[in-house]
């Protein structure tokens, strides 16, 4: 793909991880990035990688990422010719797509009405009824608690209660008693309201057991749509997914062959023109039931580049652009080879019920070698901020076969170092490691049937545990301190310099802030 | 040359462990009543190289460690422990009820519900609070069986991480 830019400047709304990945492709497309970024992201790893930042002010998701009116002023401020959404916030919002092309810029993601046609769970149901792809039996409509029980009641429990307009398991039950039926809607109601600004509600027979499995399209301008094969999300935790793979272990050519053409033609019957997945429930009978589309880039999205060979993120840019995928794709094989499996690195304590963690990453060390990546958003010395969702990096990794690559994935995760606050990378690797797992044996609730593998076994610290702790503050002065030292720079001699330079002084000469944007602080 | 010594919980009862260089890489550490003899290499960043002296052929162990406050996160061989050093403080507590009354917010959040008022019979487990953080709902629940003797939030309030949200007392002490 060495063609001329398509774009001079492209402005990134989003942070963390998935803002960092986005400028690497557009520095390889010879585009300049910009990221936006609120007060307390002032230093985040997404503002490091970016050639231009521009401060929205605030400190939540509202009245940051979320804003509109601050997003499209940054764009216009710094002269931005394009805006990739990444995942969550705006990423699905097709009135900011619309503002987007009213401003005169181009969205990197589907045209609105086509987001608009798929983005709502309610509205996906009716294009795929119309498209004859199958469907979960439930409502179509919210009209109310009172419906929303009885419906659940006529489909038979158990039920999934879901937002409307949600994703990422946010405002999403699991209804198995009529008692809970209540309070289920009325919780998610509220999650729905603060997560997306919307608290409809739609009902769902639940379907047990089942895998999820999902399929990666990209389309063009054109009219064309590909699919780039499934990704297996079974490992869910609270409706969050926790672990990714390509290929997955129940899905045979095929059955590949057939989601495919069943969520090509639902995108192709909306004119769908960029990157989205159709998320489908299998069950252990190998019939598939549509779920919803995610009109945006997909968090686990590296499986399917790994597999494929395709940077999506450059596709994206390029559909985006005008560019036809038949240009695109010419000559490359996109059969997938060998295994990828991704895991989400949070901030959460496993051992703790998963809490949320937020705090000082004291010490991070991500592991390398052949057939592992790391794409992250933190480093040594950064302060994880209460604000927004724990997602700390994601860790990626490629091999011949699934066995091999469930290895690769348990050696990486023994070389991942993120201390500072609780973490799940422990309870990763117990759940990469246990038999069942290895097995491929996995449904949507295999999670919540083995809790074992989130509080683990309490071992206490045997005595080289003890010695080492005491040895690493013998040999390192700096990490004895208990307060306000940046961890990484290898003096080690102490000259604790105050916490809010000691990052500055490890990172002098990767970026320098203060320019036209201004308001720096 | 002076030692670094620390005192670690181990299974509730505190360890003493002192480090002490005998010479070149070769150090001793006491844990406890034992004594153990290592060579260590320092990488830097709070990192250790460690191999037992006498059992140079087996695997070295390599660790990480970092101060968290009033306790010390290590990483040895791919597995990570949080040791506290004896007489913590009150922790905090989400989630799954533990042992005292003392309800608290387990981070920094909005308080969306107070499920309970002065007065109430409670049970352990039971949610008294729902808060909101992260972007996701927690329910604060329980630890004991008892009486509610003070609701310290109210929904709509920011509390930070820590904050008595609920006390719950024993039957018994209430009389």
């Amino acid at each position: 793909m060495s063609k001329s830019p398509p774009f001079r400047r492209v402005l990134i709304a989003n942070r963390g991880e998935i803002a960092v990945r986005i400028c690497r492709a557009l520095r390889e497309l010879g585009i300049e990035s910009i990221a936006v970024h609120s007060e307390v992201d002032r230093r985040s790893a997404h503002v490091l990688a970016a050639d231009h930042a521009f401060p929205l002010g605030g400190n939540t998701a509202q009245e940051s990422y979320l804003d509109v009116g601050k997003i499209l002023a940054a764009a216009k401020a710094l002269d931005a010719q394009a805006i990739h959404p990444g995942y969550g916030f705006l990423s699905e919002n097709a009135a900011f797509a619309r503002a987007v092309r009213a401003a005169g810029m181009t969205f990197l993601g589907p045209k609105p009405d086509a987001m608009d046609r798929l983005g709502s769970k309610k509205a996906a149901r009716e294009e795929a009824i119309k498209a004859g792809v199958a469907v979960v039996p439930g409502t179509e409509q919210d009209d109310g608690d009172a419906a929303l029980a009885a419906a659940a009641r006529r489909i038979g429990l158990p039920v999934m209660v879901k937002a409307s307009a949600g994703g990422g398991g946010r405002g999403m039950r699991l209804v198995e008693r009529d008692g809970e039926l209540a309070e289920a809607i009325a919780a998610s109601r509220r999650e729905a309201k603060a997560a997306f600004g919307d608290d409809r509600m739609i009902v769902e027979k639940a379907v047990f057991p089942a895998r999820h499995v999902e399929i990666q399209l990209i389309g063009d301008k054109h009219g064309d749509v590909v699919s780039l094969h499934e990704r297996e999300c079974s490992v869910q935790r609270r409706h969050q997914k926790v672990l990714e793979e390509s290929p997955s272990p129940a899905v045979d050519e095929t059955l590949r062959r057939r989601m495919g053409e069943a969520a090509i033609k639902l995108a192709k019957a909306v004119g769908y023109d960029n990157a989205g997945t159709a998320e489908f429930l299998l069950d252990e009978r190998g019939t598939f039931y549509f779920l919803e589309v995610n009109t945006r880039l997909q968090v686990e999205h590296p499986v399917t580049e790994l597999v494929t060979g395709v940077d999506l993120v450059h596709l994206q840019v390029r559909v985006a652009a005008g560019e036809k995928l038949s240009d695109l794709l010419r000559g490359l094989d996109l059969r997938p080879r060998g295994h990828a499996m991704e895991v989400r690195i949070c901030a959460e304590a496993p051992e703790q019920g998963f809490l949320p963690a937020a705090g000082q990453l004291r010490l991070v060390r991500e592991p390398e070698g052949p057939g592992i990546r790391v794409d992250s958003g933190v480093y040594s010395g950064w302060e994880v901020p209460v604000h927004y969702d724990s997602l700390l990096a994601k860790l990626i990794v490629h091999a011949p076969d699934r066995a091999t690559a469930c290895e690769r994935m348990t050696q990486a995760l023994r070389a991942a170092v993120y201390l500072g606050i609780p973490t799940n990378v422990d309870f990763l690797r117990r759940l990469v490691d246990d038999p069942d797992f290895r097995q491929g044996r996995l449904r949507t609730d295999f999670l919540q049937r083995k809790p074992g593998l989130g509080r683990g076994t309490d071992v206490p610290p045997d005595d080289l545990v003890l010695a080492a702790a005491v040895l690493c503050q013998a040999m390192s002065p700096r990490a004895a301190t208990a307060a306000g030292t940046g961890p990484v720079g290898g003096d080690g001699a102490g000259g604790a310099a105050p916490r809010s330079t000691a990052v500055w002084r490890d990172l002098a000469g990767l970026r320098l802030f203060g320019n036209s944007s201004g308001g720096e602080k | 040359m002076s030692s670094t010594r620390r005192t670690y919980l181990r299974d509730g009862a505190p360890v003493e462990i002192a480090a002490e260089r005998v010479g070149g890489d070769h150090w001793r550490v006491r844990v406890g009543p034992s004594t153990h003899e290592f060579r260590v290499a320092s990488l830097g960043n709070g990192g250790v190289r460690i191999v037992p002296v006498g059992a140079e052929a087996e695997p070295a162990c390599v660790a990480f460690g970092v101060p968290t406050g009033r306790s010390f996160m290590v990483r040895v061989s791919g597995r990570t422990y949080t040791l506290q050093e004896p007489e913590t403080g009150p922790r905090a507590r989400g989630g799954a009820g533990g042992g005292d009354g003392t309800v608290r917010a387990p981070m920094t959040g909005t308080v969306l519900k107070v499920l309970c008022e002065v007065g109430d019979r409670v049970t352990a487990d039971q949610t008294l609070a729902v808060l909101s953080a992260m972007k996701m709902e927690h329910k604060l629940l329980a630890g004991i069986d008892g009486v509610v003797r003070t609701v310290a939030a109210a929904a709509g309030d920011s509390v930070e991480q820590g904050a008595v949200i609920v006390e719950v007392e024993r039957p018994e002490e209430s009389s």
